[in-house]
């Protein structure tokens, strides 16, 4: 009986192990399965250029993802990091405004501008930490409550318009790529070679955006202290039993205030970076949805919203996935509005599964 | 027991009740605040401008009554709401171009959308019940699948060229008075130059508190509304007592979509023009209403009335800082406070507070 049971398991072994593959990695394999397809069907898309463009224009959405990732991990979710790099965002572009018009240091006023706008967020994180953990409101509240804080007062600051004027150079850091290559001519790096106009920056090779050295570095500190530390652990800890972890000795409560802290920072240098991408102060729209977004990613990356489950891995995946459908729909010329379908449809299929294959995970 | 009997004395009990209905005093207390500060506020217009806006959130409001007493939520609201508006418009566009009469292209071009308009909320149903996704996700997913296709439908603008019926019925009033001459009921006379018209409950808010009062009943006296409350509480109680959680969480949810679908006709007929977008703005003010109303996120609490309440106080708000001069946007601030607020004040004395429910 015993045999016969290890026979069968043993026969089954190879192909339910690729199999077993497959459905953990589904996130990538599907990524991999739709980045050949619009290599086909998509103008320009595979391109180095067009990589870069992906990249570059999921940062913010790498930033969120990654503090969505910290926060439902540990069963709770953030749902004001939207709204907070918005808040940020205009923050950090109206300091560096009015510095700038009276005439501070570009350097100066750019950095004054994104640490109190920083801080501010460490302070909302602070304040739905608080309220999460010692006044038990739940997260789902306390942080719908402060994105509508954040949000109303990042357009009360704005009134409603992006801030402009702001000092030069942002975009120049914020777009600005690691090498420069003039093909037979010249290399540089940072800066664009000198002396280059009009028709011959077409054929600039740009190589590697700064905003990607600036995420992969962000994205491999988290993945080490998620991974690595014991931070990490004690949050996975909190996630999978808060009732374990509390009796293990962790101090839940500094725990999670930190894990609020981190996610509402993790937006706000979203929202800084944003200034150095677009040279403007943009506050979020109701309808941007940057937080569900973020969740969804994470989701898609494999993370339970029951809590105990995710690595920052899956969630930039997810975030690709998402960049890549919407790049690659673009460029095939889909209806742009076939994106939302279509990320409502990977969700539901990120979930089902997970459901049917509890084991894998 | 014996504690809540000890802590009745006199003082305490003063407490308890003014923290049980802390929100009706609350609104009481921003109508008279309001109604002392801004000079239009308290007059006939002022409240038949807030009794215009409120048919979106007070059915959205319900609708997330509904779904957050069994612990769950529905996030897909705004766009089913959006998405009954656009299919609306387009259903009726094009049942008038096919020659049909205004009238009846607009009743069955509404028939038809309420029926198409519950199917998002079956399959957040199924979704949630039968397969066990978490609702945020499965809602979450319906909500893009909605706008991508109203987006879809109307190709990224807005529906055009409705009959101007829709429009005469959408913001026509329930009573319409001309001072010492008609009294008519539902479609308004004709006036003549220096006559003023005085209209008093407008039609659609008259609808919408219609599905309030009969769903406020359903909830409170019916087995359904018993059984609601019931899987909020303790969904493993509620499948040992025999009650059919998973089709009773498909019901729920359809209900849901049932009331967005509503709410987006009434956007059509009162803006004449169907959006995707519509009700975005909607989906946030009604969770905090059904917060501010004591309802809570574990499932089991919550009413309907004071859900109503909850929603009249954003109402109160948002037309009181517009009279005042105020940008929208402070609104949004004071919201957010409001929401804390209301739930710390639950969180200080839980007991206390849904004691009654």
């Amino acid at each position: 009986m015993n045999t016969n049971k290890n026979l069968a398991l043993n026969v089954t072994q190879n192909p339910s192990k690729l199999f077993s593959l497959l459905a953990k990695n589904w996130a990538l394999f599907f990524l991999l399965i739709l980045i050949l397809i619009f290599s086909f069907t998509g103008k320009r898309f595979f391109q180095l250029a067009n990589f870069q463009n992906i990249i570059h224009l999921s940062t913010t959405s790498l930033l969120l993802a990654a503090a969505e990732t910290f926060v439902i991990i540990t069963g709770g979710i953030d749902l004001s990091v939207g709204f907070m790099m918005g808040l940020s965002s205009v923050l950090s572009a109206t300091i560096m405004q009015k510095m700038h018009a009276v005439n501070f240091l570009p350097a100066l006023s750019i950095s004054i501008g994104s640490i109190i706008a920083l801080i501010v967020c460490i302070i909302a994180g602070l304040i739905s930490g608080i309220m999460i953990t010692k006044y038990r409101v739940p997260s789902f509240i306390a942080t719908l409550g402060m994105g509508g804080i954040a949000s109303g007062i990042a357009l009360i600051m704005s009134e409603g318009f992006p801030v402009t004027f702001l000092p030069p150079y942002l975009t120049d850091i914020g777009n600005g790529y690691l090498i420069y290559i003039f093909p037979g001519k010249a290399i540089s790096f940072f800066n664009k070679p000198e002396g280059i106009t009009g028709k011959e920056l077409k054929e600039l090779i740009r190589i590697i955006p700064n905003s990607f050295i600036f995420i992969v570095i962000v994205l491999f500190i988290l993945w080490h202290i998620l991974k690595n530390t014991k931070f990490g652990q004690h949050t996975y800890a909190i996630g999978g039993s808060m009732v374990a972890a509390v009796r293990a000795g962790i101090n839940t409560n500094r725990h999670l205030i930190i894990i609020y802290v981190l996610s509402s920072f993790l937006a706000g240098l979203a929202g800084v970076f944003n200034v150095f991408q677009t040279g403007i102060g943009n506050y979020t729209q109701f309808s941007s949805m940057y937080e569900l977004l973020a969740i969804a990613s994470v989701v898609i990356g494999g993370a339970s919203l029951f809590g105990g489950k995710g690595r920052i891995i899956g969630s930039v995946i997810g975030v690709i996935l998402i960049s890549v459908i919407e790049n690659g729909l673009q460029l095939s010329g889909v209806d742009p509005f076939y994106r939302f379908i279509a990320v409502g449809l990977i969700l539901i299929a990120a979930i089902i599964i997970d459901q049917s294959f509890p084991d894998l995970f | 027991m014996d504690n809540i009997t000890i802590k009745k004395n006199g003082l305490h009990e003063l407490f308890l009740q003014l923290g049980n209905k802390w929100i009706f005093f609350f609104l009481l207390l921003e109508v008279i605040i309001f109604s002392i500060i801004s000079p239009g506020f308290f007059s006939l217009n002022g409240i038949q401008t807030i009794l215009n806006n409120s048919p979106s959130i007070l059915l959205l409001g319900l609708a997330e009554t509904f779904v957050i007493i069994t612990g769950g939520i529905d996030l897909s609201v705004g766009f089913v709401m959006g998405f009954s508006s656009v299919v609306s418009a387009k259903l009726i566009v094009t049942f008038v171009g096919l020659g049909m009469n205004d009238a009846l292209s607009i009743i069955i071009g509404i028939v038809i959308t309420i029926c198409i308009g519950i199917i998002p909320g079956f399959l957040n149903g199924i979704l949630i019940g039968r397969y066990k996704v978490p609702a945020l996700i499965a809602t979450f997913s319906m909500l893009g699948i909605t706008h991508g296709i109203s987006e879809l439908l109307i190709e990224g603008s807005a529906a055009k060229n409705l009959p101007a019926l829709a429009g005469k019925i959408g913001n026509g009033s329930l009573i319409n008075m001309v001072p010492g001459k008609t009294v008519s009921f539902f479609i308004s006379p004709t006036i003549q130059r220096g006559e003023h018209l005085i209209e008093i409950l407008p039609n659609m808010f008259v609808i919408a508190f219609i599905f309030v009062i009969f769903f406020a009943f359903i909830l409170k006296s019916t087995k359904f509304g018993q059984h609601t409350y019931a899987i909020g509480g303790n969904i493993d109680a509620a499948i040992r007592a025999g009650i059919d959680v998973k089709n009773h969480i498909i019901k729920i949810y359809m209900l849901s979509s049932l009331f967005a679908t509503i709410a987006g006709i009434i956007y059509m007929l009162r803006f004449v023009t169907g959006k995707a977008d519509s009700g975005v703005m909607f989906l946030l003010d009604s969770i905090v209403a059904v917060v501010i109303g004591g309802a809570s996120f574990y499932g089991g609490f919550g009413s309907v009335w004071k859900t109503v309440i909850g929603c009249f106080i954003i109402l109160v708000l948002e037309n009181g800082l517009r009279m005042l001069g105020f940008p929208t946007f402070y609104k949004l601030v004071l919201v957010g406070v409001i929401l804390i607020f209301a739930v710390l004040v639950d969180q200080f004395s839980p007991e206390l507070l849904h004691k009654e429910d």
